[in-house]
């Protein structure tokens, strides 16, 4: 019975929505982080009668044909890469992009990766780190004895010392954008690396053409809606309870089926 | 005799058929664009082998074809720049390696050249052609007309036609619909396209769950008439085969 099948692919996909949505749930609170979606789409279509099908030697066409379909499929877990709260936090080293654009980070293998999370930190050497230790490149070195760190909105680093009236400018933050930003790969800990479905990476300062500006002193919250996610969970929850319905009437069915007299 | 056994037979083929698509039904009520069906069925009248001196017709079931309900599905919001709702009659074309298809579903994509797709990768199609854009040329609207415009300059028109007949379409999978017949299609007159919105599948639930009851009752009383009629034979036999009734 084909009732059976489509039901299970029904179960499935809705089991992989509950997946996506508790991760976007766990991460709410996860800076920069960016909300997924699972996207669904009907299954092949078995052709028992084709449309169009003539059905006599006259050339009478048949109206609708009939088609069974297979089920749903899930198609793509969709990265929503929508703006997320700017949060204040009045910390020097914490900077969000309001706009496009990735920071990049030197991961400990030396390849790149890009990442929206600007919780910044400075490591023993005066480095600017990401939280967890990782370069921000190009490396921008903070001297151990600057009072005052000021970021610029074009992303220009300026540092105060003591016995100095003007601001030293120590380094100059750049941002990396892509075609599509959908297609990054996520490997974790809020990075990304360039894929063959993102395009390749464009540098350039912030608040030019097509990039961000900086906001020091700002975090990005995750773009996760609690609200909606909360509805697309009960929704998931009733669909998959409604396909095994499906489940119980074809069980049914078969048992009737195997229940009636053969003599 | 075992008319009644072959009739109640050709009721069951076809509930379970209709079982099989309210299933596809229940499967997709969180599909995008995804379009509820339901099936038709014909009577069949057939010449019975014992006609003489009496009429007695006897009508099988057949099925005679999906019935596909194109009403509008319920709008979600999303926000997405590239998610666009079709609000009134019509589909956007769409240019895959099998040919030309249609579809409701309008969860759009750039793919790493720019240019505008679909789920699966392929080409939505302007009245230009291919729709490429410049991410960098500021964010992307979308006009209720079609147009699609980034920095207040306008990029392309989306296309989206319309079939005087619906029921030439063929449900081809991954929410798009053939055209095997090849009418032309008509640019759509009615349709406005929302930006951020996606229109969501239009099967409703209750009337499905209740289907399945239906069927899986209908199912039930035709094993009951075979039986039934399955008994009458038998006692048939037993009373008109015995040598002392």
């Amino acid at each position: 019975m084909q009732a059976l099948r489509t039901a299970a692919t029904g179960m499935a996909a809705q089991q992989l929505n509950v997946e996506v949505i508790s991760n976007n749930i766990a991460n709410m609170n996860t800076v920069g982080f960016k909300k997924q979606r699972a996207e669904f789409e009907d299954l092949l279509y078995q052709n028992m009668e084709q449309v169009g099908a003539q059905s006599s030697d006259q050339g009478n066409i048949v109206p609708t044909g009939v088609q069974i379909g297979a089920g749903v499929k899930s198609g793509s877990v969709y990265r929503i890469t929508t703006q997320g709260t700017l949060t204040t936090t009045g910390n020097q080293l914490d900077l969000a992009i309001d706009g496009r654009g990735f920071f990049e980070v030197q991961l400990p293998t030396g390849e790149t990766a890009y990442s929206r999370a600007g919780n910044f930190s400075v490591n023993d050497q005066g480095q600017l780190v990401t939280a967890d230790g990782y370069l921000i490149q190009p490396a921008i070195t903070i001297p151990q004895n600057a009072t005052g760190i000021t970021i610029s909105q074009s992303g220009q680093v300026q540092v105060t010392q003591p016995g100095s009236q003007t601001p030293a400018v120590v380094g100059q933050m750049q941002l990396a954008t892509f075609v599509n930003e959908a297609g990054l790969e996520a490997i974790g800990n809020n990075l990304f690396l360039e894929s063959a479905a993102s395009g390749a990476a464009v540098t350039g300062n912030p608040q030019t053409e097509g990039f961000g500006k900086l906001m020091q002193g700002y975090t990005e919250a995750s773009n996760v809606d609690p609200v909606s996610e909360i509805t697309a969970l009960i929704v998931a929850q009733r669909a998959y309870e409604m396909n095994s319905k499906v489940v119980t009437t074809a069980d049914q069915m078969l048992a009737t089926a195997a229940n009636t007299k053969t003599a | 005799m075992d008319n009644a056994i072959y009739v109640g037979l050709s009721r069951q083929i076809v509930l379970q058929r209709a079982l099989d698509i309210a299933a596809n039904n229940l499967a997709n009520t969180d599909t995008t664009g995804y379009k509820f069906e339901e099936l038709m069925t014909n009577p069949e009248p057939v010449t019975t082998a014992r006609t003489v001196g009496i009429s007695s017709p006897v009508v099988f079931v057949v099925d005679a074809g999906v019935a596909r309900d194109f009403t509008q599905g319920s709008m979600l919001q999303t926000g997405g720049p590239l998610d666009v709702a079709i609000a009134g009659r019509g589909f956007f074309q769409v240019s895959t390696s099998g040919g030309m298809r249609f579809t409701r579903d309008g969860r759009f994509k750039l793919d790493p050249a720019g240019k505008l797709v679909t789920q699966d990768g392929d080409a939505v199609q302007g009245e230009g052609g291919d729709i490429v854009l410049d991410p960098k040329k500021g964010p992307v609207t979308i006009s209720p007309s079609g147009i699609v415009s980034q920095n207040g300059e306008r990029v392309a028109k989306l296309s989206v036609v319309d079939f005087p007949d619906l029921s030439v379409l063929s449900k081809d999978g991954n929410n798009s619909y053939a055209n095997p017949t090849g009418v032309v299609p008509l640019p759509a007159t009615s349709a406005t396209l929302q930006q951020g919105m996606l229109e969501g599948s239009n099967v409703r639930p209750v009337t499905q769950i209740t289907r399945l009851i239906q069927i899986n009752r209908a199912y039930d009383a035709m094993a009951n008439m075979i039986n039934g009629a399955a008994d009458l034979s038998k006692s048939a036999v037993q009373r008109l085969g015995s040598t002392n009734p």
